[in-house]
């Protein structure tokens, strides 16, 4: 049994003269969630195509659940996809379009039949089993995408924008389906989305793509930690214990404090000598002082702490 | 929610199920492309107008053979003609449909991810258009026995309407896919299968009066579907044995054979995400 679920090495993949995805590598393993992030045409719909064999790629290699990518039959045994914008048939009802993708994958028709009502069950669709997908909301059309891509009972699943135009409760929905996927299956999931809260929320590791190249790959912590700025921070406490929180933090005399005129209850900090070392041991001594004067700390973030931060240094940088 | 389908250990290879999959994977196309053509409605209601439109052609030339303006045989081949010439024009429609229409509606990819080959798609669709011909077919059956009672003809204008007309709409079957496949839109494809169907055509709707040298016989016989319908007015209406002009059935067959080849062979590269045979 090999850890190892998806191994893409130096995959480039040409249009004409064009290049949509160059020298993109990264790895992932069994129960790890990806994200893949990036702009609008970083080359990530194109990444999942290249790795789920729709598209042959121009140089590179990669191989899935051990399968070289020359073995698409077998690649395309063991990986589970929700392509970005899928298209359903109107006229068939949730089950049956389970049963003919479980028919497709070898399965007979009662064990179609089984599966397609467990998988309805497991996204939550099973009162609508028999409704046409036509009368879906666009939340259901996704999950029954999302229950799609596991009738072949998938090592990696690919999801493409798994939450677009989905509202919040819907988003939570879909999360938690993902969740469920790693664990309960300890399925590698590759997740495509523009959301960076969810991919903060579920996602262990991120490939982030500019113009087709990986600008980083590496854990969540990894890639925040190159945005992070220690020297910078915020600090919410409740609004009428701002003053005394000044006070506080009025015995730091390298630490200069504002108020926030758009958020009164907000403290910016940042530590005099931008970049010197020490700047942590400052902020963390700040924070131990608030807090040893009984004012409660709402919120307190570094600059830079976020994973949107990383993600827009990271693309702006690149691009030009 | 809690999933609980086992997983399947990584790297292991494809279960017994693989067997199966990949001699049944064009059957699964075909049967459920079939469904969604019934059921979506579209079938129906093209056979629907078309046996209003075989009614009212038989009940014309029902009366024009109580006035003795058409011999019973030529009924027969009318009638006949016209099922071939719809069927064909539906499973024509139908085929071009089959790939362009999936791109556009965006349910190719997930078909594309799935470990049936391009091939089997191919051929399920195909079977599943050429179902509209054997509906037609089907209902052309009471017709013509109504109209070939007392002439003996039945069971051979049945047979050749049958095999000609299977013939045809193979050929154009295979001819709708492969447009569709080339077609950068699904409009384009179903537009440029009805103008090919409207040439093909042509020719059958010239009055039988015009003189006809040999221009008009290579025209004739090169096209797939005015050789077809000659090939059963030869048999029908004129008497003829059934080897006596085979040759009329060359170029149907060199269709069905050259388009079918074409499809076998460009099939994997053609059913893609974009329009055309590319390499990767």
């Amino acid at each position: 049994m090999t850890s190892m679920t998806v191994d893409a090495v130096r995959l480039t993949k040409h249009y004409g003269g064009r290049s949509a995805v160059e020298d993109v590598s990264f790895t992932a393993s069994r129960g790890e969630i990806v994200g893949l992030l990036g702009p609008n045409g970083a080359g990530k719909t194109t990444t999942i195509r290249l790795l789920t064999t729709v598209l042959a790629p121009t140089s590179g290699e990669f191989s899935i659940a051990g399968h070289p990518w020359t073995s698409a039959p077998e690649i395309r045994r063991s990986v589970g996809v929700l392509p970005e914008s899928t298209g359903y048939p109107a006229y068939q009802t949730g089950g049956e379009y389970l049963r003919f993708f479980a028919r497709l994958y070898g399965l007979t028709r009662s064990n179609a039949r089984s599966l397609a009502a467990q998988l309805l069950a497991t996204v939550g669709l099973e009162e609508r089993a028999g409704s046409p997908i036509s009368t879906y909301s666009r939340g259901m059309r996704q999950r029954l995408g999302i229950a799609r891509a596991l009738v072949n009972d998938p090592v990696v699943v690919f999801l493409d924008e798994p939450t677009l135009g989905l509202d919040p409760a819907g988003q939570a929905q879909v999360l938690d389906i993902i969740r469920n996927i790693a664990k309960s299956r300890a399925a590698t999931v590759v997740l495509s989305t523009h959301l960076l809260p969810e991919v903060e929320e579920v996602c262990s590791k991120v490939v982030i793509l500019n113009r087709g190249r990986v600008a980083f790959a590496g854990s969540v912590g990894e890639v925040i930690s190159t945005a992070l700025i220690e020297h910078s921070a915020e600090l919410r406490v409740p609004l009428d214990l701002v003053e005394g929180a000044r006070n506080v933090l009025a015995g730091f005399p390298t630490l200069t404090v504002d108020q926030l005129a758009a958020q009164p209850d907000v403290l910016s900090l940042s530590v005099d000598g931008a970049g010197t070392d020490g700047s942590s041991d400052i902020m963390n001594a700040a924070l131990a002082a608030i807090t040893a004067a009984g004012i409660p700390v709402l919120r307190f973030e570094l600059e830079g702490a976020r994973l949107s931060d990383a993600f827009f240094r990271m693309t702006s940088e690149v691009a030009v | 929610m809690t999933l609980r389908v086992a997983p399947r250990e990584v790297g292991t290879p494809p279960d017994s199920r693989a067997t199966a999959e990949r001699q049944s994977g064009w059957l699964v196309v075909a049967e459920q492309e079939t469904r969604d053509l019934w059921t979506s409605g579209r079938g129906l209601i093209l056979l629907f107008l078309f046996s209003i439109l075989l009614s009212v052609v038989t009940y014309l030339t029902s009366t024009n053979q109580a006035l003795n303006f058409l011999e019973q045989r030529e009924s027969v081949n009318l009638v006949l003609q016209l099922a071939v010439a719809v069927g064909v024009l539906v499973t024509l429609v139908v085929s071009a449909d089959g790939i362009s229409g999936e791109r556009e509606r965006g349910t190719l990819e997930s078909l594309l991810i799935t470990p049936v080959s391009r091939r089997s798609i191919i051929a399920g669709k195909l079977i599943a258009a050429l179902t509209m011909w054997f509906a037609t077919f089907l209902i052309t059956v009471p017709y013509v026995w109504v109209l070939a009672r007392g002439v003996g003809i039945l069971g051979q204008a049945l047979a050749l309407g049958f095999c000609v007309g299977t013939l045809v709409a193979v050929g154009l079957g295979c001819i709708g896919l492969l447009i569709s496949g080339f077609s950068s839109s699904n409009k384009t494809s179903i537009a440029a299968s009805l103008f090919l169907l409207l040439i093909l055509f042509a020719p059958t709707q010239l009055p039988s009066g015009l003189p006809q040298g040999w221009f008009f016989e290579v025209l004739l016989r090169a096209n797939p579907v005015a050789s077809a319908l000659a090939y059963i007015s030869s048999m029908l209406v004129e008497g003829h044995s059934w080897t006596q002009d085979l040759s009329y059935l060359i170029t149907p067959l060199l269709t069905a054979i050259i388009a079918g080849g074409a499809l076998v062979l460009l099939g994997p590269r053609l059913v893609r995400l974009t329009p055309g045979v590319h390499a990767g």
